[in-house]
């Protein structure tokens, strides 16, 4: 992605492009689990990176450049793709307790379940239908979060919510999932305490 | 805190992510001792983190896209050079000439000749005597936000929900402040008081010297008084808000206070 331009342009381009570039893959996913069409996506990642550059200025360094890019990436696509009027029906906050609570079976007190775990390692293309179902205002702190690996306080940040609204989706969305995936979760191995 | 009866909820969460003190955490370990749905839960809460969403593949990024992002760029690097080619066609005028009407050029056009500060408080004053129309009347901040989007603002827009301190939208406009493109929304509050916010991109570096420096919550606050408005500027990200009432001075940056995200 070189350029000829005068040197001030060629020095910002470059510093643009070293800063920048090596998160095309983590925005084109995120892109991609936003919008669920590989056009919208690319359209979506390169109007991320054009923004980018123009207020490049405004990025400080030494901080999260990932978490910045997210953060404009997530505003173009609230402009100009989320219809948010298309929101899946989603079950009702206390039934989704209820079906968490009752699904999420009470574990061998014997499991240390403050270490981490080794359940199960197949991939299985239900997690990123499950994904695909959750409402976008869950799915974005899940992406931000658990995949991207933001802070809440980027997320937040990305999201322009309160870092306790990120932590409250980001619970629920979780919840969403596991529901979701209880068939999946329990034949991977979850619950039984050790690798399968 | 460790009563079995007492399921931990969303602190499964927090302890999960690691985000409580020493002495929480502690209280949540000796909880789950006793609560077998407690650790049930963390374990899925686990699951879901751990395994299920770190196995996602990563989507093959099309081949084509470095090419139309670079491609872009350069599109944007073509544009913000300065035009060589007018120069050398009006070198014959005179080069004394064309520097004193680049010099008015940049006089007018330059971001940091404008007083931001004043520009918003004109705004407010237009907006108040009814002179500075909104494009549309709607208490609906959802509303505001799309006509924000569809009208070509290019940064993602917040209007805020004031009603909890009794202030009501009234509705938004595209606006210009100085150079920049503007997203101007107006509420009405107690005793038929106007507030209105204005978000643009820019920094709040450049404005001048405020009259009041505040810093909340680690967001550093603007505050300039022009007459009896008060105003109160802060950064978010890229963009910069403003919002600017004749109401008390204090109630106006409690507002902001109570709005503004750290970014």
């Amino acid at each position: 992605m070189a350029s000829k331009q005068n040197p001030d342009v060629e020095g910002t381009r470059a510093a643009f492009e070293a800063a920048a570039v090596p998160f095309m893959q983590s925005l084109y996913n995120t892109a991609w689990r936003l919008t669920h069409r590989s056009e919208d996506a690319a359209d979506l990642v390169q109007e991320t990176y054009l923004r980018a550059y123009r207020t490049f200025e405004n990025f400080t360094d030494g901080t999260n450049c990932k978490a910045w890019l997210l953060t404009i990436l997530y505003s173009i696509f609230i402009n100009r793709y989320r219809q948010a009027k298309r929101r899946p029906p989603m079950e009702s906050l206390d039934e989704l307790e209820e079906r968490f609570h009752h699904l999420a079976q009470p574990s061998d007190p014997a499991v240390d379940v403050t270490t981490v775990e080794g359940w199960g390692s197949r991939w299985s293309p239900e997690v990123e239908r499950a994904l695909r179902q959750l409402p976008e205002d869950l799915r974005a702190p899940v992406l931000l979060v658990d995949i991207e690996g933001l802070s809440y306080e980027e997320a937040a940040s990305a999201l322009g919510c309160a870092v306790g609204t990120v932590g409250s989706r980001l619970f629920r969305g979780r919840k969403s999932l596991f529901v979701m995936l209880r068939e999946y979760a329990h034949q991977a191995g979850f619950g039984k305490g050790d690798p399968p | 805190m460790t009563d079995p009866a007492n399921h931990l909820g969303l602190t499964l969460q927090e302890f999960l992510d690691d985000r409580l003190d020493a002495a929480r955490q502690a209280e949540v370990r000796a909880h789950l001792q006793d609560c077998s749905q407690c650790r049930g839960e963390l374990e899925a809460l686990r699951w879901v983190r751990d395994i299920a969403l770190k196995r996602l593949p990563a989507e093959p990024v099309p081949p084509g896209l470095a090419g139309r992002v670079a491609i872009a760029l350069d599109r944007a690097d073509r544009q913000a050079r300065p035009a060589a080619p007018r120069w050398r066609k009006w070198a014959g005028v005179g080069i004394a000439a064309l520097l004193a009407a680049a010099a008015l050029v940049l006089l007018v056009l330059s971001p940091s000749r404008t007083n931001l500060p004043k520009a918003v408080a004109r705004d407010f004053a237009e907006y108040s005597s009814g002179r500075l129309a909104l494009d549309l009347r709607t208490s609906d901040g959802q509303a505001v936000e799309s006509l924000f989007a569809a009208r070509g603002i290019e940064f993602r827009t917040r209007v805020f929900d004031l009603g909890m301190m009794q202030y009501q939208l009234v509705g938004g406009r595209i606006h210009r402040l100085g150079n920049h493109a503007s997203a101007l929304f107006a509420y009405r509050g107690p005793e038929g008081r106007d507030l209105v916010c204005q978000m643009y991109e820019g920094r709040l570096a450049s404005l001048p010297q405020p009259d009041d420096v505040r810093d909340h919550d680690g967001i550093r606050f603007q505050v300039y008084r022009v007459g009896k408005v008060t105003l109160v500027f802060w950064q978010e990200g890229a963009v910069v808000c403003v919002l600017a009432s004749d109401a008390e001075s204090e109630t106006v940056i409690r507002l902001a206070y109570a709005k503004a995200v750290k970014v």
